[in-house]
């Protein structure tokens, strides 16, 4: 008799098995796609909120995470919050993240943030000549660029910014270059 | 705007609405010599309305697959226009265009291929033609824009809310945007859409979609 239900039990135990890591699989947050080639990132220079100048090569020996949203963009809205959240984790690791706003004034900007509250910097790209020159084909977008100054991850549409695997996935960059 | 009259019904019988099923796939495959093998699906649609506005949607997921369209009315697109500097006429001009708001996402998990899509192989098959269209792309809106003299600002905010006409999603990657099929308000429509992965070209249809009206709910 043992003999008998023996194989169904190894059956029964791996259908839930693969039950169980189904679930896992669809449950795992999205980590960032690898680029492939990692061409060097578009250099530009934007002015933030504060009018203050960001040029991407000036951050050459840091990872940059460089994000392209608008305020009438829902996914844009929905990850800034974990984008703060992940930014106050990575600036004290010399992390640095520059969200672009694409084609919207300082006015409607600062009206979103009342709502929105993030520290990092948002740039300005009124008349959308940076996003043209970087491969964005929607919003948002997002990249984490090496110390290099190459492509390394992009991100399409939002994410859990703050979840502990992208945090590390982030952070592995700076830990590579830092050992070389 | 409430619109409820409709959506609790609709709702409910959202689920009713599923045709098609995962197992009932039909398939085939094109095989012309250098040509990608094509793989229609017959997947599961779901219509249903939104409980808060009665927007009614449409949404296919399978195959690894969520596309998702739902009504936008047209004085959402107008009033969303105008806030970006559009003038009336031409904010009216893409209002009346059939617009939806529009979600593709690629579902599988983390190491799966990537999908791509190209809207300008999308067709759209109007009720009572036999005519099959295109979709009005961003780079047809461009050259509206241009033509009309909208400015350069509002043309930007315009491009980047319309779903792109191509793109490559790796697993977890997703788009939303306004797509838009040319066509009068409260008009039904049948849309061929597509997608590659690895190499195969897969086909999904919604059937029976509905450009919303040009109506101007009173809130409630």
């Amino acid at each position: 008799m043992m003999l008998t239900l023996k194989p169904l039990r190894i059956t029964l135990l791996s259908m839930c098995l693969l039950v169980v890591h189904s679930v896992y699989a669809e449950q795992q947050p999205q980590l960032l796609q690898k680029i492939p080639d990692q061409p060097p990132a578009p250099d530009f220079s934007l002015v933030d909120m504060e009018g203050v100048k960001h040029k991407l090569s000036d951050y050459r020996g840091r990872v940059v995470v460089v994000n392209f949203w608008a305020t009438w963009c829902p996914p844009c809205r929905e990850e800034m919050p974990a984008m703060e959240r992940a930014w106050q984790q990575l600036r004290t690791q010399d992390v640095a993240m520059l969200a672009i706003n694409v084609g919207e004034d300082e006015d409607t900007i600062f009206e979103f943030t009342a709502n929105y509250p993030v520290e990092f910097p948002l740039l300005l790209d009124t008349t959308s000549a940076v996003i043209s020159a970087w491969p964005v084909r929607g919003l948002p977008t997002t990249f984490v660029i090496d110390p290099a100054g190459r492509l390394v991850y992009r991100a399409i549409g939002g994410r859990e910014w703050d979840a502990p695997e992208l945090i590390q996935q982030i952070l592995a960059l700076k830990t590579a270059a830092d050992r070389r | 705007m409430f619109l409820n009259t409709t959506a609790g019904r609709a709702e409910r019988s959202a689920a009713q609405h599923r045709y098609g099923s995962r197992l009932g796939w039909y398939l085939l495959l094109s095989l012309l010599p250098g040509a990608a093998p094509v793989i229609t699906l017959a997947g599961p649609v779901t219509t249903g309305a939104k409980p808060e506005t009665g927007l009614r949607y449409w949404e296919w997921n399978d195959q690894g697959v969520l596309f998702r369209l739902t009504q936008r009315l047209p004085d959402q697109t107008r009033a969303y226009l105008l806030a970006r500097g559009f003038d009336a006429g031409s904010a009216d001009l893409a209002a009346t265009r059939c617009m939806f708001q529009s979600m593709f996402k690629n579902t599988r998990s983390r190491g799966a291929p990537a999908v791509s899509i190209n809207l300008e192989d999308w067709r759209v098959h109007a009720a009572g033609t036999e005519k099959r269209k295109q979709l009005l792309t961003r780079e047809h809106w461009k050259q509206v824009w241009t033509q009309r003299g909208v400015s350069g600002a509002a043309a930007i905010a315009f491009e980047w809310s319309l779903l792109p006409t191509r793109q490559e999603y790796a697993p977890g990657d997703y788009n939303w945007g306004m797509t838009s099929y040319g066509l009068p308000p409260g008009t039904r429509f049948d849309l061929d859409f597509s997608w590659q992965r690895e190499g195969k070209l897969f086909r999904g249809r919604l059937d029976g979609v509905e450009c919303p009206a040009d109506i101007h709910p009173e809130p409630q």
